[in-house]
């Protein structure tokens, strides 16, 4: 019994650390290009309510997922088109990003609250209550995976190729990578909305599996959390998986408290990874002097002066 | 080949951010109409129902200028922190941790005087606020930890605070299914002005003169501008810049703490989960629209709190009140847009 109850515990951290960390591996490379986005609240947000609602009306599970994703990275380009191209605050207009795509969804949704899917992203093996490690690998549907190759990609693009070199050459020193010859505007731009498809990727595992349903304010912070995690990964993809991990375990870890037996508040608990990134970031930054990994030229627009 | 390179114009019209806002705002509206024709809705026949709604009557101007009150409160909060050019990410918390104060300060005091009391039940809402940004600012003046990611974590940790105070603590048996705290009693409702207007207003206009005079006429604000500019200079200048910092801080805090004790004392009367419905954030908006300038905020602070309660009343016909927040953010993203024209400039460079 205890081991189905782990094994519960253990798939339950694995879905919610999948959504945490799609969205922060996205925003990882939007910041490594040195740009910003406060917005991964909306764009998470826009991704979820798009593609639950070509699923509702398709019933197409690949279109749905492709719409999600496509969405949410066109509705960063506005964050990428007034950064980028117009030098304003990184700040503002992320944070305009976070109220309007909560606004925008919760409009686009309206008609789409309570209502049910007929389809929905499946397991690899639908199992109901797994008892081992394997069946609850098997358990996940294919955006896990996808995620982990996510990772994976992401990590070798960022270290290996020319375009990852580049992407943290930006980011790091956008004057001199400018002096490079390398195409700033271009490589922010493409990096924002990267970001913004991660997002909504992120969005459509909310609505199409992990809950499968439209309600206003459904990402209730996720995407707060995902900022978060960037920090907490030091800007490294592999350590942002593991505090996804912590994260998805914390948020599978609250609803169960009462079963194993604690009296902690599970309201109290909700509040620990908060308090915890506060903590890791306090460390990073003590620890390493102000170097917490992140990159040099960040929340700071480019624009070249008159040569 | 001919190169184009962008540049600062090295001079800005006086009201570029003035016009700013209007374009923003007519680009909002604009955007606003195509929504509700795409909803089969007449845009003229919503728009003048939610001004007639929102400032038609003595009654409901009044709502709109009571709505207005927290964001203007928590906008000059940010604004002064902005003096340091440091981000208040975390107004929401704030509100919160102030009306916690608040209610604190209220279970567990004996009442004498109800006028003075509620001055210093005020004053426990500011420091609450203070309080509240007390961690940000100690980790940014002494390791230089970002405050926009220290202030933005504040608040879900404070609205978890809170959560969990009017689920357990404080927990009223009576308020069945929406967990609140208890009601304070009416001895420390702030009284109103015409028995609809809180007066928090006259505190809020006192409030931002004082935001004015603190941030462009005096020694302190003067000092702050340097601090925030650069630390080579504050540092000739014989300026204490991580002092600044953290006295900036920590006003800035402390004014949405003030808005949070108002929003208790004159509105909801009670704690709970609905002490601010995202005013923090729209504060946001509203201080970065008006280039952080007190005056500015004061005035968009309640265009935005009619703006508000005219998306509330559309709801009653069916209207997604969401539409509010929609042109408050499209104003703002209209006006970066428009602000970029007036500061900077194109130019054209021959190479080679």
């Amino acid at each position: 019994m205890a081991d189905i109850q782990l094994m519960g515990l253990l798939n339950a951290t694995l879905q919610a650390a999948t959504l945490l960390f799609i969205a922060a591996l996205g925003e990882l490379i939007t910041e490594k290009s040195g740009i910003l986005n406060l917005g991964v609240e909306g764009m998470i947000s826009v991704g979820a309510v798009t593609g639950f609602m070509t699923a509702i009306n398709t019933e197409n599970l690949f279109l749905s997922i492709l719409v999600g994703v496509l969405s949410a990275s066109i509705f960063s380009s506005i964050h990428a088109f007034v950064t980028v191209i117009l030098k304003q605050d990184q700040t503002v207009s992320g944070l305009i990003l976070t109220i309007l795509g909560l606004a925008l969804s919760s409009l686009l949704g309206k008609k789409y609250v309570g209502k049910k899917l007929m389809i929905k992203i499946e397991s690899i093996i639908d199992i109901a209550e797994p008892s081992n490690v394997f069946e609850v690998l098997l358990n996940q549907n294919f955006i896990f995976y996808l995620a982990i190759l996510l990772m994976i990609t992401t990590s070798f693009v960022l270290k290996k190729t020319m375009f990852g070199r580049r992407l943290e050459a930006v980011g790091e020193d956008s004057r001199a990578s400018d002096s490079m010859g390398l195409k700033i505007n271009k490589t922010q731009f493409i990096a924002t909305c990267v970001g913004g498809a991660f997002a909504g990727l992120s969005g459509v595992y909310l609505t199409l599996s992990y809950v499968p349903y439209w309600t206003d304010n459904m990402t209730s912070g996720r995407g707060w959390i995902c900022l978060a995690l960037v920090i907490f990964g030091g800007w490294k993809p592999y350590r942002t998986a593991i505090g996804a991990l912590l994260f998805g375990f914390l948020e599978a870890l609250v609803p169960r408290l009462q079963t194993y037996g604690f009296e902690l508040s599970p309201y109290l608990v909700k509040i620990a990874p908060y308090i915890i990134t506060i903590i890791v970031l306090i460390i990073l930054t003590v620890y390493k002097e102000g170097k917490t990994g992140a990159p040099g030229n960040i929340g700071r627009p480019f624009f070249r002066e008159n040569r | 080949m001919n190169n184009y390179i962008l540049s600062k114009k090295t001079v800005v019209n006086d009201f570029a951010t003035f016009y700013s806002f209007l374009i923003g705002l007519f680009i909002a509206i604009f955007i606003g109409s195509v929504i509700l024709l795409i909803q089969d809705q007449n845009p003229i026949n919503i728009f003048s129902l939610m001004i007639k709604l929102s400032v038609g009557s003595i009654n409901s101007l009044s709502s709109s200028l009571n709505k207005a009150i927290p964001l203007i409160l928590a906008g000059l909060g940010i604004s002064i922190m902005n003096s340091v050019k440091l981000w208040n990410i975390g107004a929401e918390g704030q509100i919160f941790l102030g009306a916690i104060a608040v209610n604190l300060i209220y279970i567990n005091t004996e009442i004498y005087n109800s006028t003075l009391f509620i001055i210093v039940l005020l004053i426990s809402g500011f420091i609450g606020g203070s309080i509240c940004i007390l961690l940000p600012a100690i980790t940014k003046v002494f390791f230089g930890v970002n405050e926009i990611i220290t202030t933005l974590l504040t608040n879900y940790i404070i609205i978890g605070l809170t959560v969990y105070l009017v689920n357990g603590p404080w927990k009223d048996p009576k308020s069945l299914n929406f967990p609140a705290a208890a009601y304070v009693g009416d001895e420390v409702y702030l009284p109103t002005i015409n028995g609809k207007l809180s007066s928090g207003f006259l505190i809020c206009i006192l409030f931002t003169i004082g935001a004015y005079y603190l941030k462009e006429k005096s020694v302190f604000g003067y000092e702050m501008r340097i601090a925030g500019g650069s630390a080579m200079t504050a540092l000739y200048a014989g300026i204490n810049a991580k002092q600044k910092t953290f006295y900036a801080m920590l006003f800035g805090g402390g004014f949405a703490g003030l808005a949070g004790a108002i929003e208790l004392l004159s509105q909801t009367h009670r704690v709970s989960i609905g002490i601010s419905q995202g005013f923090g954030y729209t504060a946001i908006i509203v201080a970065a629209i008006t280039g952080m300038r007190p005056l500015g905020i004061f005035l968009v602070g309640c265009l935005f709190g009619a703006l508000t309660i005219g998306g509330t009343v559309i709801q009653t016909i069916g209207v997604s009140s969401y539409i509010a927040d929609i042109i408050q953010a499209t104003t703002l993203i209209g006006a970066l847009v428009s602000q970029f024209f007036f500061t900077y400039q194109i130019k054209e460079v021959k190479n080679g």
